[in-house]
């Protein structure tokens, strides 16, 4: 059964693309009932900041190759003390979408054993993908600074 | 007497000539059996999607190429793409065959080094010398076409940047005569060499059942036995309007099936098939190629303000489905811009699973042969 059939509320972008928003608890029932249905193909796990709201979102994209239909499902959570469950279970690729996603915003997947250094190696500062992460700053205050000579 | 048990751990990259570019494997070994193998990643991350943000729309035109360096113009056609989506553009049809030209000549340029470096890893450093010579016939063409030999930055929201030289007709015909007639050369010292086909046969095999669960795309899922192809599943540029076969397993026309697919042998076989198909989309383009605009007459590009929404356009790239995942909120910069690359799910999540078991003289070829590319990885 194709997307719009499985999800009435789903949203049509455009010819093969189709957006579902719903909330964290759906997602899980959502992708595997869409796997059973011929969206077999995990294509990529993304995540948008939205600072002004103070959210982040998950956008689980998946494909099928039957259909030629690709389907995004969106969730809403919050930037500081929310967290996320894995779901690694489902598609093992999604293991390494969500230790991308853990390093660089600071999400939180529940249940994933790998989330840790994988880019960034000995980063103590913020999640450099976070929008409120000044790059410019960041690099003026690492690198412009004139060391300071000591006077013995 | 007891079998000595004693398990070392072996580092292949990121200086390695088996290791696929600036990445490495942490690999752990008992005799010469490969146990686990993990994926490290970091040498490489320049922070593009980063920058993305920070940058005006067509800013991010001369950025996007640089992600990956054997095949940019795939970035160049899908960050496009997306823009074009979000606006509600349709591009001259002049261009589509253009952009259509760039985007094989990327792909022989990309399966040139790629099966050069599959069979360099099996000791047949010939083909990787030859693999190297021969694409840069393909880089002088780019240069004259677009003025650039590696990052062509050619390829524009709306189009081509510019028409292409009156004499490419002439000059892409000369290079294509040339190439295929180097193909025998190719398969005499690859693909039908016996030393070649007793290593690589059966080896570095990926799981047909799997395949399109863990991620696998092009000619690598090909190689699995599917015929799946996005030039042929969501046609872009004129793919719609050339005839051409997606060479898949079994079907592996004038080679012989010597294994059951899904291995190292299957998918050099389907990039050697690729490249002759290549051939072919070219010369029909250029024939076909109808004349008029390259280029939208659009607003000019200080000025773009591209609709809110969300946008997420493939491109069949030589490693696979390369993807761009592009938010906009209406205003002159991305909120977002998401890279999908093949080599995410290939070097990682497919490449340790299925190093457990190999002979540690096969994880090399087996990495290249799945044609990680660690630009893609790590943007």
């Amino acid at each position: 059964m194709m997307a719009k059939e499985l999800f009435p509320e789903a949203q049509e972008l455009r010819k093969g693309r189709i957006r579902i928003e719903t909330i964290k608890d759906k997602v899980t029932e959502i992708i595997k009932k869409l796997k059973e249905n011929g969206y077999g193909h995990f294509v990529m796990l993304s995540c948008v900041d939205w600072i002004k709201e103070g959210k982040f979102e998950l956008v689980y994209q998946m494909w099928s190759y039957e259909y030629r239909e690709h389907v995004m499902i969106s969730i809403k959570i919050a930037r500081e003390g929310d967290s996320m469950v894995t779901l690694r279970d489902l598609f093992p690729q999604i293991e390494t979408y969500e230790r991308e996603i853990h390093e660089m915003f600071g999400v939180n997947f529940v249940g994933n054993p790998r989330l840790g250094e994988f880019i960034l190696e000995g980063w103590p500062h913020m999640p450099p993908m976070r929008k409120d992460f000044d790059t410019e700053k960041f690099v003026k205050e690492l690198y412009y600074k004139i060391p300071e000579v000591k006077e013995e | 007497m007891k079998p000595i048990e004693k398990e070392y751990e072996l580092f292949i990259g990121p200086n390695h000539p088996g290791a696929t570019g600036n990445m490495s494997y942490h690999i752990w070994v008992e005799g010469d059996k490969v146990k686990k193998a993990e994926t490290r990643v970091g040498y490489l991350h320049r922070g593009f999607e980063k920058l993305m943000e920070k940058r005006i729309w067509m800013q991010n035109v001369p950025l996007v190429c640089r992600i990956c360096v054997p095949e940019p113009d795939v970035n160049e056609a899908s960050y496009s793409m997306a823009v074009e989506d979000l606006m509600g553009w349709e591009i001259p049809e002049r261009a589509k065959y253009i952009r259509t030209i760039i985007l094989e000549m990327a792909r022989i340029s990309a399966h040139l080094l790629t099966v050069g470096g599959i069979a360099a890893s099996l000791g047949i450093y010939t083909a990787a010398q030859w693999g190297v010579g021969d694409r840069d016939y393909l880089l002088d063409v780019f240069e004259q076409i677009t003025g650039a030999r590696v990052y062509h930055i050619y390829i524009w929201p709306g189009g081509v940047r510019w028409d292409v030289p009156k004499n490419t007709k002439e000059l892409l015909t000369k290079v294509l005569d040339y190439l295929e007639k180097r193909m025998p050369l190719y398969e005499d010292l690859i693909i039908k060499n016996k030393v070649f086909i007793r290593r690589a046969a059966d080896v570095g095999v990926i799981p047909k059942d799997k395949a399109i669960e863990w991620g696998v795309t092009g000619p690598n899922l090909r190689a699995a036995g599917y015929q799946l192809d996005f030039r042929k599943l969501e046609p872009y540029a004129a793919y719609d309007k050339i005839d051409f076969e997606v060479p898949y397993y079994p079907k592996l026309g004038e080679y012989e099936v010597l294994s059951d697919g899904s291995d190292i042998y299957t998918r050099t076989a389907i990039r050697m098939l690729e490249m002759q198909q290549s051939i072919n989309i070219i010369r029909q383009a250029l024939k076909d190629m109808p004349e008029g605009d390259v280029l939208l007459k659009h607003p000019q590009w200080f000025a773009w303000k591209v609709p809110a929404g969300y946008s997420y356009v493939r491109v069949e790239s030589s490693k696979g489905e390369f993807g761009y995942f592009v938010v906009s909120d209406g205003g002159k910069k991305p909120v977002r811009v998401h890279v999908r690359g093949p080599s995410y799910t290939h070097g990682i999540n497919v490449m340790e699973t299925i190093a457990k078991g190999l002979n540690v003289a096969d994880f090399a070829p087996t990495a290249i042969s799945l044609d990680v590319c660690p630009p893609d990885i790590e943007r």
